[in-house]
């Protein structure tokens, strides 16, 4: 078996000045590319006179103006289906995906050569290396292979480790649980909330998953793969180490994965990624250490190219001597911490539901949750509701009152209205969950 | 065709430059107008293979045949 805890031990062994010029020369190169074959770009690119030749440190990266998810969807709808953003035409591509877009937003459209599809199954290969996955290993995924990139990609990558990969978009949860049982799987990939959910159905079913081959569950998909009450949970369900990962449809794969060291964050695969941490009011770099949004510029999918985007996801960049692995990679502490946009402002107070998440994983006598925001009279109520697993429901009061406590505590004395949902009445999620309900943007 | 340096402009490694000789050898094969489908589209696809392995190891080299 080959001995490196690396999957690219030449790139991730560089010293930071070695990284940070790698970067450039792949900067100058996607600017380059970009000007010449995507006319998205392009225009932009020249109203902002910037060429390849422009780049000559890290620094010249602001020059380049931002790309948002709003222009790309109005590109979209100007020249249907793709937009003027692709490099290459539609002939080259060998896959097409969606973004998960829900409530009647039309999807982002996404194609893929064969070059890129070997980059996105490239990019999954080096967090999977770098948490331990193996030729030796089975790993198991709990997806359902649609139209949505998801663990496409991570599917491939294992593939080209050598492991067996085990397919599973057929099966119902009960059967999944059974499946990894009888086939000796070491490895489970799936969202947070669906690791959960198989270990709930796995205890409904009086299987042991705990005493399982299963030594490491890689998730993605939702930011409580990075919340230690939720990955605790996961760690403890399934006897197994946990590592996160965050990618998004836009680049078809992940830009940062945690290590087998797990260092409380992610690294950023950053030759393959330039990543920016910035004021999202001002645009303005932050310091290490310091909340920011993560902008993003991708140097690998040539069908589409991908500068400055705006990712709207909020991080915290810490170098890399953080975590004791020897990578050369920068990090994100505590994974992504949330978006830009996903606070809710409750009667003045600042709500994220990244802490009630918190709160509510301590409490593992809870199965599911959600959180309803609306207004009574005017004025803006926030409800915790809760779903208990089977047999815990003796202990609600108690629980109940603790809730309360808990939530009023860590906002500024906020009053939570805490509610216990019906078994099985709240929405179990295999993809993204959706958790929260603001009722308030409806009327 | 190939650049035997790297990115941070160190000469390839014996390893690398082997690498970088099958990239180039398969970019010339698959140039050919003559393969049947079988060798066509399978070189097309070692082709996104080799791309990716020289471009981790920092080359830059082209992607594909068309
Ligand atoms: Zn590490």
């Amino acid at each position: 078996m080959n001995p490196s805890p690396f999957w690219n031990p030449k790139v991730e062994s560089l010293t930071r000045p070695e990284l940070d010029a790698l970067q450039v020369a792949k900067l100058r190169r996607a600017v380059r590319h970009a000007v010449e074959r995507s006319p998205f770009h392009r225009r932009k690119l020249e109203a902002a006179g910037v060429t390849g030749e422009c780049i000559r440190s890290l620094a010249d990266l602001r020059r380049i103006p931002f790309t948002t998810r709003e222009e790309w969807m109005s590109c979209q709808a100007s020249t249907p289906l793709f937009g003027d953003l692709l490099a290459h035409p539609r002939e080259k591509a060998i896959r097409y995906h969606l973004t998960s877009g829900t409530s009647g937003k039309n999807p982002l459209r996404v194609l893929d050569s064969r070059r890129d599809w070997q980059w996105i199954a490239e990019c999954w290969a080096v967090g999977f290396w770098g948490f331990g996955v193996r030729p030796a290993d089975t790993v198991f995924f709990a997806f359902s292979y649609g139209s949505f990139i998801g663990f496409w990609g991570a599917h491939y990558a294992c593939e080209k480790i050598g492991a067996l990969t085990l397919a599973s978009g057929n099966m119902p949860t009960d059967m999944r649980v059974r499946q990894i049982l009888e086939m000796g799987v070491t490895t489970v990939c799936a969202t947070p909330t669906y690791a959960l959910r198989l270990a709930q159905s796995a205890a409904e079913q009086g299987l042991d998953i705990k005493g399982s081959a299963v030594n490491k569950v890689i998730v993605s998909g939702e930011p409580a793969g990075s919340i230690p009450e939720t990955k605790r949970l996961i760690e403890e369900a399934w006897g197994a180490k946990v590592a996160d990962t965050a990618g998004m449809t836009e680049l078809g794969t992940i830009c940062m994965f945690e290590c087998s060291h797990q260092p409380g964050g992610m690294h950023i695969i950053e030759d393959h990624f330039l990543e920016e941490v910035l004021d999202p009011e001002t645009g303005m770099p932050v310091a290490y250490g310091e909340r920011g949004e993560r902008v993003v510029t991708s140097f690998g999918r040539e069908m589409i190219p991908v500068l400055r985007y705006r990712t709207r996801d909020l991080v915290e960049r810490v170098p890399a001597a953080r975590c004791g692995c020897g990578r050369v990679y920068d990090i994100y502490a505590g994974g992504i911490l949330g978006r830009v946009d996903d606070m809710l402002l409750i009667r003045g107070t600042n709500v994220y539901p990244r802490a009630i998440e918190s709160i509510v994983r301590s409490h593992p006598e809870i199965d599911e949750f959600q959180i309803v925001v609306a207004k009574a009279n005017d004025i803006d109520e926030i409800t915790l509701r809760v779903e208990l697993k089977p047999g815990t429901a003796d202990g609600w009061p108690a629980l109940e009152k603790q809730l309360h406590f808990d939530l009023k505590e860590a906002h500024e004395m906020l009053r939570f209205n805490v509610e216990r949902a019906a078994d099985g009445s709240l929405p179990r999620f295999e993809l993204k969950a959706r958790r929260v309900v603001d009722q308030r943007k409806k009327s | 065709m190939t650049e035997m340096k790297d990115m941070l402009g160190r000469p390839a490694t014996a390893m690398e430059a082997e690498l970088l000789d099958v990239h180039a050898r398969l970019l010339h094969l698959a140039q050919r107008t003559d393969l049947p489908p079988c060798v066509a589209s399978g070189s097309e696809a070692a082709l996104a293979l080799t791309w990716q392995m020289a471009n981790d190891l920092g080359f830059a080299v082209d992607g594909s045949a068309r």
